[in-house]
């Protein structure tokens, strides 16, 4: 078996019915995400192609020592998530073709039900409108995660302990993407602000930043770091 | 105090992070810089509260990070999301070893 059987993904196979190919290193994740449009341009049999090695890579990046329970971590995501996403991004609504529709089902395929069948129908509607640049960012949102071995090696030399539990390492790392998330979002809204666009500025994520400090998202130091 | 093991791989993995939450497909690299930094710094300093909470009870849990947590609803949901669905993952993994020994002493 290439990864632990878990409901999710028997969802998508079931769908799919096609045997998933070798994994593909990472690289090709990368040079993967932008070319997606014009991936799409070739049929729709690709995308399925393309998903099925997204479905191996994003096991094959992260921790080896859990992989499907990475990918599936990410494959969940409220809708709270998903709506604050996709609003803060500077995205026009199309109504896809039927082709592209059929490539979305796919993916949504992927998504758990979150034992709420509205939420689901909710999710597919949202989705089976969106347009190549929003599911390939859709995507990036869904599939990112922090390495966990990275984390929990930050969370040893911290504690001073060699006990972090996997649990521990979860949540931590959930906690940093969603801070990620914060402070991303919060600088496109300064950037709007501002009347500037294009790539975050590093400027724009310390204003960001400051704002969450007011507000009280990140959490104080009791004393001020004087060494570094 | 930036992670030792900082290297390529894990600036890829915030920059495709970013770009999730709406950056640009390639955000700059100081900006990417930038973030990381912060999100060590985020995550010591919640370590260190986490710490604090812990040492009253014994041993630091996942619980600390909960409490610290527990202002921020999208986050404290998320985790319990993330928490019960890591506990799915192990009982669907436990019956499934269980059916391989099985079949193993069928043999």
């Amino acid at each position: 078996m290439k990864q632990s059987k878990d409901p999710f993904e028997a969802a998508l196979e079931e769908q799919e019915e096609s045997p998933p190919n070798s994994p593909v290193g990472e690289d090709e994740l990368n040079s993967q995400t932008p070319n997606e449009p014009q991936n799409q341009t070739n049929g729709g049999h690709n995308l399925l192609v393309d998903d099925d090695d997204y479905d191996e890579i994003g096991p094959n990046v992260k921790n080896s020592s859990h992989p499907s329970s990475t990918s599936t971590c990410k494959l969940h995501s409220t809708i709270v998530n998903a709506n604050v996403a996709t609003g803060a991004t500077t995205k026009n609504k199309e109504y896809d073709d039927d082709e592209e529709e059929e490539n979305m089902e796919v993916e949504l395929s992927k998504f758990p039900s979150s034992a709420d069948p509205t939420k689901m129908a909710k999710m597919q509607a949202i989705l089976s409108q969106f347009t190549e640049d929003q599911m390939s960012r859709y995507e990036s949102f869904r599939r990112s995660a922090l390495q966990r071995s990275n984390m929990r090696r930050l969370l040893v030399s911290i504690t001073g302990s060699q006990k972090i539990s996997l649990p521990m390492t979860i949540v931590v790392c959930g906690i940093a993407k969603m801070f990620v998330g914060e402070l991303v979002e919060k600088a496109r809204i300064v950037m709007t602000e501002r009347k500037e666009s294009g790539p975050i500025r590093p400027c724009h994520i310390r204003e960001a930043y400051r704002r969450l400090k007011i507000e009280g998202k990140v959490p104080k130091r009791s004393v001020q770091r004087l060494f570094r | 105090m930036i992670n030792p093991s900082t290297g390529p791989s894990s600036k890829a993995k915030v920059q495709h992070m970013m770009y999730g939450f709406g950056d640009d497909p390639n955000p700059l690299p100081e900006t990417v810089t930038l973030v990381e930094e912060i999100v060590v710094e985020y995550v010591t300093d919640l370590a260190h509260k986490a710490q604090d909470i812990g040492s009253k009870r014994g041993k630091l849990s996942v619980e600390d990070f909960l409490f610290l947590i527990r202002k921020d609803l999208p986050k404290l949901n998320r985790c319990t999301e993330l928490l019960s669905m890591q506990e799915e993952l192990k009982q669907a993994r436990k019956a499934f070893e269980v059916d391989e020994d099985k079949l193993a002493t069928l043999e």
